[in-house]
């Protein structure tokens, strides 16, 4: 079950802040990859909900990453909709392929629906990377930046948009936490330990399944309108299952169902990337060897691992019993 | 209450329940008898949707379901527990009271936190009680005795709150004292509740039953008290291995 305990409320809140005191120090390259690191935040936290919580393994995220880049982008440069419009409509269009998706795979389990999940995003790629309307593999620039003038603020500015895209990354986490810890959550947590037992207790988990993955949905494809404003541009590039892939690297690499451990994977994929790159060329390939340490060092992830160590100081060592089965051990032994 | 016609369902050219047809009374406790292999949890599977019938239908509280789904069955109030522990491993006991009520309760689909809801939290207290578990409700399942689990799989069941209790071998596995413990909890269950038990124990079986349906080979070989049980000397054949004297 998820609990928003002080560990993850101390690390997000370290995270969000450090990428923020982070904007001032650092040049317009920096801000830049403060940026690109807050929409991923919101990305790995919209698929940790559904693969770390809902036992989902995703792979359209990417896809519904692009479906928010390209309605905030196409609303915008093409039709010249206010983005203040554009961003809740994007949110919205994520939100609606995301329970259609989910309706559609919430039969399947294990690969079936991670190979499901490839096959929509694909078909979403390709229908983008074809289609000459929505500027084919070219993409699509002149995507305009939200005007938030009326808050005093200037989206123009490098530093001003990254405290934005920070600020969008805190509200994820928080709709992300509030959505996990209602009673809806606890039942998603339920169907992933056991969703035959919850179909049993009358649940009709395949309705669940589909919402959260909307929900999912909409978290995606905000991220993608991060990353749409930021370049001016978008293309089928980045919503292909490289970027899907990309995002589960991080959910894993950060720790996959802990919410915040995705979040600080997205920072450090960002940071390595950034580091790594300055030194080899091959950096996929150290970003490689780090995911496969995480794997191989418990699976738990980089923040995972730490939250571990901090709840379990003191594990209980017998199994417990209940008290009947004491009384019945007693009433052996003394017979 | 429930009401089952004819069933059939067979596997291949194996029929595991053949022409079975079993009516429960409101309030009645039914006692499934029937050795290993006779298709007891298969009828189970049956009446409650993990197993759609080849033929036959099934009534719950008059209306029938034959077509429903699982889910459908339980929201209508038709609750199990299973033979083998299907419960939710890696969290605590309390956590797997609390989907149990908040799927019955319709709480799973709010966005008010369950365990924040008095009246969950007062059902968990209730339910846990009743199964001899509130000292553990913060465990996880999986550090907790086997015992236990037995225990957490009636309560699963229970705290659904239903109309119709199916439990598989509840005591399978489990020492005399909470076989002992398992007898009380049965007889402090509401009276209205209809209850149908897979057990072994003939001695459980014969003083909680008010009826006993014996299953052999996927058919229903006999059906009356447990007096009448005890006497008949076709059920001492086939389940107690008693010889024939007529």
């Amino acid at each position: 079950m998820f609990q928003q305990t002080r560990t993850k409320t101390i690390t997000i809140v370290l995270l969000l802040a450090g990428m923020a005191l982070y904007t001032g120090f650092a040049g317009f390259y920096g801000r830049e990859l403060i940026i690109e690191a807050a929409y991923l935040v919101i990305l790995a936290i919209s698929l940790d909900l559904v693969a770390g919580y809902g036992g989902m393994i995703s792979l359209c995220h990417g896809a519904i990453f692009g479906i928010g880049a390209y309605v905030f982008a196409v609303l915008t440069s093409m039709y010249d909709i206010s983005p203040l419009i554009a961003l809740p409509a994007a949110i919205v269009a994520g939100a609606i392929f995301g329970l259609f998706v989910g309706a559609v795979t919430s039969k399947t389990s294990g690969i079936f629906f991670i190979m499901t999940t490839l096959a929509f995003g694909q078909m979403v790629y390709v229908y983008v990377f074809e289609n000459r309307a929505l500027g084919g593999d070219d993409g699509l620039s002149g995507v305009e930046r939200i005007d938030l003038s009326w808050l005093g603020l200037d989206m123009g500015n490098s530093m001003q948009f990254a405290w934005f895209s920070i600020v969008l990354a805190g509200l994820a986490y928080v709709v992300a936490a509030a959505v996990l810890r209602s009673g809806f959550g606890r039942t998603l947590v339920g169907i992933r330990s056991n969703e035959g037992r919850m179909r049993a207790l009358g649940l009709p988990v395949r309705r669940y399944k589909a919402v959260a993955f909307a929900i999912s949905g909409a978290l995606a494809a905000l991220a993608g309108t991060i990353a749409a404003q930021q370049t001016m541009f978008v293309s089928p590039q980045m919503m292909g299952w490289m970027m899907s892939g990309e995002a589960l690297v991080i959910v894993i690499l950060g720790g996959l169902g802990t919410l915040v451990g995705p979040a600080v994977g997205a920072v450090l994929f960002v940071f390595l990337q950034h580091e790594v790159s300055e030194l080899t060329r091959y950096w996929h390939m150290i970003v490689g060897i780090v995911l496969i340490l995480v794997v191989v060092l418990g699976n738990r992830g980089a923040y995972g691992q730490i939250e571990h160590m901090i709840m379990h100081r003191r594990r209980p060592v017998a199994p417990a019993k209940s008290s009947l089965e004491a009384a019945s051990e007693q009433e052996e032994s003394h017979a | 209450m429930l009401e089952a016609r004819n069933l059939h369902k067979a596997f291949g050219q194996v029929r595991v329940t053949n022409d079975v047809s079993i009516a429960v009374e409101k309030g009645e406790r039914r006692v499934v008898l029937g050795p290993n292999g006779a298709g007891k949890t298969t009828l189970f599977n049956i009446l409650v949707g993990e197993l759609s019938p080849t033929s036959g239908t099934i009534r719950l509280g008059g209306e029938d379901v034959t077509g429903h789904s699982v889910e459908a069955r339980a929201k209508r109030g038709l609750a199990r527990s299973y033979q083998k522990n299907n419960l939710f491993n890696d969290l605590t006991i309390r956590d797997n009271l609390a989907l149990a009520i908040a799927t019955a309760t319709g709480a799973a689909s709010r966005m008010g936190d369950t365990l924040r809801d008095p009246a969950i939290v007062e059902r968990i207290e209730e339910v846990a009680a009743r199964v001899n578990l509130r000292e553990l409700l913060d465990q996880p399942v999986d550090s907790v005795s086997y015992g236990a689990r037995r225990q957490l799989e009636v309560g699963l069941a229970l705290a659904t709150n239903p109309r119709v209790l199916l439990m598989d071998e509840p005591t399978s596995g489990v020492g005399p004292e909470m076989i002992r413990a398992f007898h009380d909890l049965l007889k402090s269950l509401p009276r209205d509740l209809t209850v149908l038990i897979i057990e072994h124990d003939m001695d459980l079986a014969f003083d909680v039953a008010d009826q006993v349906t014996v299953l052999n080979y996927g058919e229903v070989v006999f059906e009356g008290t447990p007096g009448d049980t005890r006497e008949s000397s076709l059920v001492n054949e086939i389940y107690l291995g008693g010889s024939v004297d007529a």
